[in-house]
Parts: C-alpha cells; sequence; structure tokens
C-alpha cells in the first residue's frame, strides 16, 4: 500500500489547536463537529491524523481500514480499485468529493485509484443517508456514500499563507512529487490550488504456483504515469453565506497487466483516462432556521482503451469513450419549532456518453431525484426519515432505450440514548434504494447481448447496533466503539451471464443475495506522559452473503465471491515531541473466488502489516518532515482478486517541506 | 493506565489469528484411477480462473474423477479449454486462452509435451482440433489452421484462412474451416476450404453471417450453424453441397453446436435458440420432433454435445449457468437417459470423447 507520504503533517498539526472552529465549516458529510461514534447510523471516518499514518496513495487504500469494506484491488499503483459496502457490490456505493457526486453513468462505478489522498482532510463512509441537512438530493441515491474532503475549504485558510510541497519514492519505480499553496487574497477570499504527479512501474515480483511450471515472475505492463491538480476559490460574504469553486483534472496513462494467466503471460492493453470537473457550492444561512444549498457542476470522462493484440480485422481495439454531465441541486432546510427540522431538495443531471464504437447508440440519461427529510430530536430520541423519488429517463440515437424509471424509495434511523450524558447510545436503521443499471449494462455492444429491459437492482439494508464513547482522565482520554448488526437484501441483481459460449454475454436481472453481517469499530487514544501520545483504532467485520438466486442451482446458498467471513484492520500510532511511528494491519480470512463454494476456488486468508517512523525537522523559514516505511513487512504474497497478485515488501521514503 | 492496555493484545491476538489461518496449503493431488472404458470429459472452466478442468467417468465404477489432468500430472491445465480429441494414443487438449495445445498420453493422461500457438509472443488463440490423414489440424482465432506433426508433435505448417475461424471438419478429400469474424465489427460469412492434398486454401463458400458449428453426413454435404449478428440478421442453418461448393439449403434457426449421426442432426440452441437438444431431418432441415430427449430429463442449458460412434450414445454436456459445476448427461440414440454425472467442479463441460482400453 501506502505510496503518498504525509503532506504538510505540520501545516494540519496546526489546525488542531483551533480545531473547533475548523470543525464547524460546512462541508457535505464532511469535517464533523461531532464524534462519528456519537451518530445514530453508522459513520466511520479518517481524519487527517489517520490518513497521514495510513499515508495511503489513493483513497481506495485508505478505505481498505473501514469495516465493512472490501476494496476490489487489482494490484500495484496502477490497479483498478473499487469499493463494495457490506456486500451490496461495487455500484452501490456513491462517492462524493467536496459536497457533490462524482459518477460514472458508463459503469457504474468510479475507479478509486483516481484520487490521490494526498489533500484530502477526511475521508468518511457513511453507511446509509448522511444524517445533516440540507443535503442535495442525488447524496440519497446510493446504498451507502464514501465521501472526502479536500483541505482546500477550511476557514483558517483565510487567516494565513500555507504552502507545501514534497515527493515520495519507492519500491517499483514510485516517484511522486506534489505542491500545494493556500492564499488568502483578501480577508474573505482563499485561492488554493494543488498539483501531483505519479510515475510508478509496478515491475514488482511474484509467483506462478502450476506445478512442474511454477516460477518467479515479475508484473508487467504495469505501470502507470498519473497527473492530478484542482484550484479553489473560497469566499464568504458579508452575509456569512459561503461560495465554494472547484477545478479539478486528472489525467493518466497506465497498462492493464491482466489476470495472471498460465501459459500465457503477455498483456499489452493500456487504459488513458482524462478526467476534469467544475463544481460550485453556495451556502446561504437565511436566519438561524433556515438554509440553502445550491450546487452545480459539469464533468467530463474519457477513456480509451487499445489493445493491439485484438484479433479483429482492424488490427487491434482503439476503444474511446466519452462521457459528460451538467448537474444541479437546490437543497433547503428549515427547523420548526423545538424538535423538527425538514429538508426538501430538487436534483437535475444529464449524462451523455459517445463512443468510437460501431453501432454504439450514444446514449443521454436525464435524471431527477427529489427528496424530504424529516428530523425530530428530543431528549433521548433522535429520528431521521426520509423519502427520495428517482425518476431516470434514457434516449438513444439509435436502437431500444430503457423506458422511463421512475420509484420512491425511503429511509429511516432512530437513535436513543438511556440519558443525555450515558456513554451509550442505541441506534436503528433502514434504508431502500437502487441502483439503475449501467450504460454499459444497457448499451454495451461488443460481446453483448443489448437488454434494455433490465430493471435497476435493489438493496434493503437493516441495521441495528450501539455505540459506547466515554472521555477519561488517565493515560486512556477517549475510548469509543460501536456494534452493529445488519440484514442486506439484493433484488434484481444485475449480473453479466455468458449465454451462447464463454466469450458472449447478456445481463440479466438474475441476482438474489442475502447478506448478514456484523460491524465492530474502535477506537481510542490518550497520552502516556505529557509528551507522548498514542491513538488506535481497530475494525472487525464478520459477514456472511449467500446467493440465493436458484434454489435448484448448485450454488443456492453458498457464499458469494470474494466475501470473507472474518476481515479487518487494526491501527496503533505513538508520538512523541517531533517523532512519531505506527503500525497497522490489514486481513481477510479465506474467501471463494467463485460461486460455488468448492475447496479448488478458495482462496487463503492473509494479512498485510506497515510499519513507519516520521520525524519534523524545524527550520528557520520551513519545516521538514521524513517519512520511512515499510509495507507489507513480511512479504506476504497474496491475491485480493484471484490471479492478480499484490505487491510484496515494499519500502517507501518521503519528504515533505511546508512553511511554519 | 489499566484501561489502555487492553487494546494492543487484541491487536496482537488478531495478527496471531490471521497468520494461524493461512497455512492451508492444498493437499497433493491424489493418484488418479485407472483408466479403463469410460470418457473424458473437457471442462471448459472460467474466463481468467486458470480452471479448466478434465475429468474422467468410469463407465465400470460409475464414478468421476474431477481434475484428471492436474493429478496426473501435478499442474493445471490452465485458462479456457476450448476443444480436444484422442487421435494415435494422444490426447491433444486445445488451451484457448493460456495460448497452447497440450499433449497427453491417452490413457493416463500423462503430460507429453506443450505445443505454443504464440506468435512472437501474442497468443494466437487456438480453437478447435480435427485429425485425418496421420495429421492434427488446430484452427486459431488469428485466422490460420495450424498443422501438427503427430509423432515430432511439431507445427509444421499455418494455413491461412478467413478471420477468426471457429470450427473444423473433415468431409471428402478437404477440411472446411468456418470463419466467423467475431471479433470484427462486421462478421465474417464464409467456410473456408481446404484440400488435404495440398494444405492451403483452395477457395471459400459463402454461407450465412457468423458460421460457427459445423458437420458433415459424409455423403457429399456439410451443415453449418450460422450465428447472424445478434441484430438485424437472423442465425441460420445452412447445408451446403461439397460437390457444387453451393448452399442447398437454408433455413432460419439458431443453434449453438450441431452434430450429425447416422440420418439426423443433433442440435443444442446456445444463446438464440431453445434451450434443448434438437433433432432434425438433414434433407429439408425440420425437426423431427420438438426434442431429441424423449423421457423426463430436464438439461437445463446444453453446451457440449457429442455423438459415440460406434454406438450412436449422445453425450451432452450441461453447463447450467456457466458459473457452477457442470453435469454430463448421456442418452442412447431414441433419445433416453442412459445416466449421467456431476463434473464438479468443473465448469462448462464442453467436449466428452470416449476412451477404451
Amino acid at each position: 500500500m501506502g505510496i503518498f507520504t504525509m503532506p504538510g503533517t505540520v501545516l494540519f498539526a496546526q489546525y488542531k489547536s483551533d480545531s473547533g472552529r475548523v470543525l464547524q465549516k460546512v462541508t457535505v458529510t464532511g469535517e464533523r463537529k461531532q464524534n462519528p461514534f456519537a451518530a445514530i447510523v453508522p459513520v466511520q471516518v479518517l481524519n487527517r491524523e489517520a490518513l497521514l499514518q495510513i499515508n495511503a496513495e489513493n483513497i481506495a487504500d485508505a478505505a481498505r481500514y473501514f469495516s465493512g469494506v472490501l476494496i476490489k484491488d487489482y494490484g500495484g499503483v496502477g490497479g483498478l480499485k473499487t469499493i463494495s459496502v457490506r456486500s451490496l457490490g461495487g455500484l452501490n456505493t456513491g462517492l462524493v468529493y467536496d459536497g457533490i457526486t462524482i459518477a460514472d453513468a458508463q459503469t457504474g462505478q468510479v475507479d478509486l485509484s483516481k484520487f490521490s489522498a494526498t489533500f484530502v482532510q477526511t475521508l468518511e463512509l457513511d453507511q446509509t443517508n448522511p444524517q445533516q441537512i440540507p443535503l442535495p438530493a442525488r447524496i440519497y441515491s446510493s446504498a451507502s456514500i464514501l465521501s472526502f474532503t479536500s483541505n482546500s475549504f477550511n476557514t483558517t485558510n483565510f487567516t494565513q499563507k500555507k504552502w507545501l510541497a514534497g515527493m515520495n519514492t519507492g519500491s517499483f519505480g514510485l516517484w511522486q512529487p506534489y505542491a500545494g499553496l493556500y492564499l488568502p487574497v483578501s480577508k474573505n477570499m482563499v485561492v488554493s490550488a494543488n498539483v501531483q504527479a505519479t510515475w510508478a512501474k509496478g515491475d514488482y515480483p511474484y509467483q506462478i504456483e502450476n506445478g512442474m511450471f511454477s516460477q518467479k515472475a515479475y508484473r508487467s505492463n504495469s505501470d502507470i504515469q498519473a497527473f492530478q491538480g484542482e484550484v479553489n476559490t473560497l469566499n464568504r460574504f458579508a452575509d456569512s453565506s459561503t461560495l465554494q469553486i472547484k477545478v479539478w483534472g486528472y489525467s493518466s496513462e497506465r497498462g492493464l497487466p491482466g489476470s495472471i494467466i498460465f501459459f500465457n503471460d503477455i498483456s499489452v492493453q493500456r487504459l488513458q483516462d482524462k478526467n476534469f470537473f467544475i463544481q460550485s457550492r453556495y451556502l446561504k444561512k437565511f436566519n438561524t432556521n433556515t438554509s440553502l444549498l445550491v450546487s452545480v457542476k459539469y464533468s467530463t470522462l474519457y477513456t480509451k482503451y487499445t489493445d493491439p493484440n485484438f484479433l479483429n480485422n482492424a488490427g487491434g481495439l482503439d476503444d474511446r469513450y466519452s462521457q459528460n454531465e451538467i448537474y444541479g441541486s437546490i437543497a433547503l432546510s428549515h427547523r420548526m419549532g423545538k424538535y423538527f427540522s425538514f429538508s426538501l431538495a430538487s436534483d437535475i443531471a444529464s449524462t451523455h456518453l459517445s463512443a468510437n464504437i460501431k453501432a454504439f447508440p450514444n446514449p443521454t440519461r436525464t435524471s431527477l431525484w427529489n427528496s424530504f427529510v424529516i428530523e425530530f430530536t428530543k431528549s433521548h430520541w433522535q429520528l431521521n426519515a426520509s423519502i427520495l423519488n428517482t425518476d431516470i429517463n434514457d434516449k438513444t440515437e439509435t436502437g431500444t432505450a430503457a423506458a422511463n424509471k421512475n420509484k420512491f424509495t425511503a429511509a429511516f434511523a432512530i437513535g436513543y440514548k438511556p440519558k443525555p450524558e450515558s456513554p451509550f447510545l442505541f441506534r436503528f436503521f433502514y434504508k431502500d434504494i437502487f441502483r439503475m443499471p449501467t450504460f454499459n449494462d444497457l448499451y454495451y455492444t461488443y460481446n453483448v447481448n443489448i437488454n434494455p429491459k433490465l430493471l435497476p437492482e435493489y438493496s434493503t439494508q437493516y441495521d441495528a447496533g450501539f455505540t459506547y464513547s466515554k472521555n477519561f482522565k488517565s493515560a486512556l482520554s477517549q475510548f469509543s466503539i460501536s456494534v452493529d448488526g445488519y440484514y442486506n437484501g439484493i433484488k434484481d441483481k444485475i449480473i453479466a451471464v455468458p449465454s451462447q459460449n464463454l466469450f458472449i454475454w447478456t445481463m440479466k436481472n438474475i441476482g438474489k443475495v442475502q447478506i448478514n453481517g456484523i460491524d465492530i469499530n474502535g477506537q481510542a487514544n490518550g497520552k502516556f506522559s505529557p509528551v507522548v501520545r498514542w491513538s488506535a483504532r481497530i475494525a472487525y467485520t464478520w459477514q456472511q452473503a449467500l446467493d440465493v438466486s436458484d434454489p435448484s442451482s448448485t450454488i443456492y446458498k453458498n457464499e458469494i465471491p470474494y466475501t470473507p467471513s472474518h476481515s479487518g484492520s487494526a491501527l496503533a500510532a505513538v508520538y512523541y515531541k517531533t517523532w512519531s511511528a505506527g503500525y497497522s494491519i490489514l486481513f481477510s480470512g479465506e474467501r471463494y473466488a467463485l460461486g460455488e463454494n468448492d475447496p479448488t476456488n478458495l482462496l487463503p486468508g492473509w494479512d498485510e502489516q506497515d510499519a513507519f517512523v516520521s520525524c519534523q525537522l524545524p527550520f528557520k523559514y520551513f519545516q521538514t518532515i521524513i517519512r520511512g516505511e515499510v509495507d507489507n513487512i513480511f512479504n506476504q504474497q497474496y491475491d485480493v482478486v484471484h490471479y492478480y497478485p499484490m505487491p510484496g515488501r515494499s519500502y517507501k521514503l518521503s519528504i515533505t517541506i511546508n512553511s511554519l | 493506565m489499566k484501561k489502555n492496555k487492553l487494546y494492543f493484545p487484541v491487536v496482537i491476538m488478531l495478527a496471531f489469528f490471521f497468520s494461524c489461518s493461512k497455512d492451508n496449503t492444498p493437499a497433493p493431488p491424489p493418484v488418479p484411477p485407472k483408466v479403463t472404458t469410460g470418457v473424458f470429459v473437457l471442462n471448459q472452466g472460467s474466463y481468467g480462473a486458470n480452471n479448466t478442468m478434465l475429468s474422467y467417468y468410469d463407465f465400470t465404477s460409475a464414478t468421476q474423477t474431477t481434475d484428471f489432468f492436474k493429478k496426473a500430472n501435478g499442474f493445471g491445465l490452465g485458462d479456457t479449454g476450448s476443444d480436444f480429441i484422442i487421435y494415435g494414443g494422444k490426447m491433444y487438449i486445445v488451451m484457448n486462452v493460456s495460448g497452447y495445445v497440450a499433449v497427453a498420453n491417452s490413457i493416463t493422461a500423462k503430460f507429453i509435451d506443450t505445443i505454443s500457438f504464440k506468435n512472437a509472443g501474442v497468443n494466437r488463440g487456438p480453437e478447435n482440433v480435427v485429425a485425418a490423414e496421420g495429421e492434427v489440424f488446430v484452427s486459431s482465432t488469428d485466422g490460420t489452421v495450424a498443422v501438427i506433426d503427430t509423432s515430432s508433435l511439431a507445427i509444421t505448417k499455418f494455413i491461412k484462412v478467413g478471420s477468426n475461424p471457429a470450427q473444423m471438419v473433415v468431409a471428402g478429400d478437404n477440411l472446411y474451416v468456418s470463419n466467423t469474424g467475431g471479433f470484427s465489427a462486421v462478421f465474417d460469412s464464409t467456410v473456408s476450404v481446404i484440400p488435404l492434398n495440398s494444405l492451403t486454401e483452395s477457395g471459400k463458400i459463402t454461407v450465412g453471417m457468423n458460421p460457427g458449428s459445423i458437420s458433415t453426413d459424409n455423403t457429399g454435404n456439410i451443415y453449418v450453424a450460422c450465428t447472424g449478428n445478434y441484430g438485424a440478421t437472423a442465425p441460420s442453418l445452412v447445408k451446403v453441397n461439397i460437390n457444387t461448393n453451393q448452399v442447398t439449403k437454408s433455413v432460419d434457426s439458431a443453434f449453438g453446436t450441431i452434430r450429425y449421426y447416422n440420418s439426423v442432426l443433433l442440435t443444442t440452441g446456445g444463446y438464440l435458440g431453445a434451450a434443448n437438444v434438437g433433432i432434425f431431418n438433414p434433407d429439408n432441415l425440420v425437426a423431427v420432433r420438438p426434442s431429441f430427449v424423449t423421457d423426463e430429463t430436464a438439461i437445463e442449458n446444453p453446451y457440449g454435445l457429442d455423438v459415440d460412434p460406434a454406438t450412436g450414445d449422445v453425450y451432452v454436456g450441461d453447463a447450467k449457468d456457466y458459473v457452477s459445476s457442470g453435469e454430463v448427461f448421456c442418452f442412447d440414440k431414441t433419445g433416453k437417459k442412459k445416466f449421467s454425472f456431476s463434473v464438479s467442479p468443473g465448469i462448462s463441460p464442453i467436449k466428452t470423447v470416449l476412451v477404451q482400453q
């Protein structure tokens, strides 16, 4: 894991002293004032300090530390990484950056390896709807939400000019320079910008195990070069309203090394991504009771996939996809009387995809989301109920477009504290939602029998649990734990089924899955002495996800692929003056690579253990942080996805300098 | 001080727990049973999962042994086996995605050699295999038919044919190869003709769009199942007179695999057709009866279809949903089930070949 290093440890350390003020800032599900363990729905947060410890190369690598999460990782810096939460599947998690959804209507899931963690302030996983208002209605349209916030919209940026620059380098040809600047141009306006480049060869060794044909090999065609950057402005006005503008760009070119195929190790497929968006949020509080949030966004996604060895008459594949989306949202919240608040939001998006593929129907999707949320808070009780209407219309230039879909879905959450000051909180939530078939599901033509009759895939979540959170006046200053049991159901799950033979596929709504699980999260920190601080967190998941699609099938009630019964993570760090050191473990039990729970399909469990040491060196005008890191210390050879080997032991050295 | 110590033992326990659970090195494969009389079944596996397996079903003991090849040799075949034959005391297993042909003893399955199908490192995509006159022919997606010398096991020649050839049949003095063109935007519609005495393509016969499975009645006709383009061009079944190279009959019907035997044409529906085993009159290409199966046997997804030429027994490989274990059914020539067996954990049984010692 981890390639990026601690940009601006000191920069952000400075925030600690006035974190109370920082935390009041709005971002959606952003820097929260509230302890996540005090929320009436399961929320997991990695704050800046935890992110620095994990030192993830991208947000996917950090999200691996959440409970209930499977990051499907195809290995290496350039390997695709997608998230599945509580076995609901990769297309049921929404991704939100600085308050606005990042979507990909073509694949339905965004490759998380595109998002660097270097300039991220918080990474948060909301198991159901985030419990704050107002929010855009679209945020309610996913089963769970992975959101992250940049450090660009902190109000502390108004007060002081800051900068940082750094470089990570490590095993397998990793070079990663970055720089950021936060410039208050007036008392009420901040401009910030950051850039990062990544080069990695990804040529790590792995072992092919196949009897007399076993051999040591090196991952090839696994290189990546990526550039990303963003410019942000934050304005606050006399009426205390705020305006955020973010321009973000990403460009990468990488090899797709493919799965390990016995007797055939050549892979030449390449993938090029060019992504861009501009988004803006305006928040106005009319008075203490009424707030308005306006969000707009325009985004483009360009993808080019090439396979020069593809055996067609054109002498190779060169597929290009271009997607763009215009999005807008108005959300209003109002507090009525002592106990009630409500919120109304209305969103619209228009998404268009075109491709250079013959007979591609170039679909356009118009989506409307309308949400109504009501909150009730009174002494021991907190309630939150919401209803969402989704209306989706597809149009195609040729061929049949999917029929209009109009659905109502609902969510409900309740929290109870035995006493206002009690460390205990008991909670329950319910949510039902669906995901639309993606453009690929509906309109992808190559080797797929088009099925515009596909229905949405429904998921239902039930969760009951409790949290315990307490502060102490000892070496343990704060301790929190949450335990949640859950039951999820998926019906009409969209599955690609080989039809005529293994190479011709069709999409069908045939899947049904039953998921039971328990998530446990714990977090603690304290001080051994006035100069020795420590922190630790743990996440554990027990899960059972059974395929209940077809009682006559031999895989009926078998575990679905890639759902270990046991998985989790643990992190611990110690801070002594200018020094810090930490240790982390990720683990996964055995799981099946295929739908049939036969011993031949069983993948062994694995664990990855990482350690780091970091030290700050103050100079007159700036500060330097040097960090050394060993990832996968025990050089464990494992696959997350079968036949996509993960890197073994690797080393990383990082240097950051920043303004005092 | 006491409380915070609680946490670290938990971390250590977890680490211990997982270092314990990972020592699950699989047991060495048991010795395979002795092959007497039965069938070998090639199970294609799942793409990218390196799980192509050979099953052996023994008639006497009525037991199935899965992954027979690995048990005999200690290594797996690799990815996506697409065809195999037994010829001249050897078995030839065509590994499409792994890009080679495995050659093994026809009785013991003991490994003899690999024949690589890489062209400057790039997989040619070997697909189908037939044998005739002391030579083995393998068609590949890259538009070639390889000629393999059965004693040296070397490829002596690549015969250029149409694009993305699929299946082959020997009829009369010629080898016929269906050219699908399935990897390109516009599909092919031809069958290549290769005289066995020249081993060079002498011409092409236009059949229907996207020709796949091909069979012969050995009395001057070949039959070709054409899949069409999944859109406006419908699938068809085409009969060709090989003396005139003319299409003599064509009907709109969707088939996956076709096999001629003893004056009937047996079919599987493939994706576009009905999921059953059909029986057709080769003269007019009209169904003899709704289903070849005449008893209550239900087959979910007929995939492999093979006829034992000696007895007329019909073997149907049921691919189910292509992700769970397959099953093989044996019917007598009247369509009554004789026996069936699971090939678990083998997936997608594509080919059944009789073995006799």
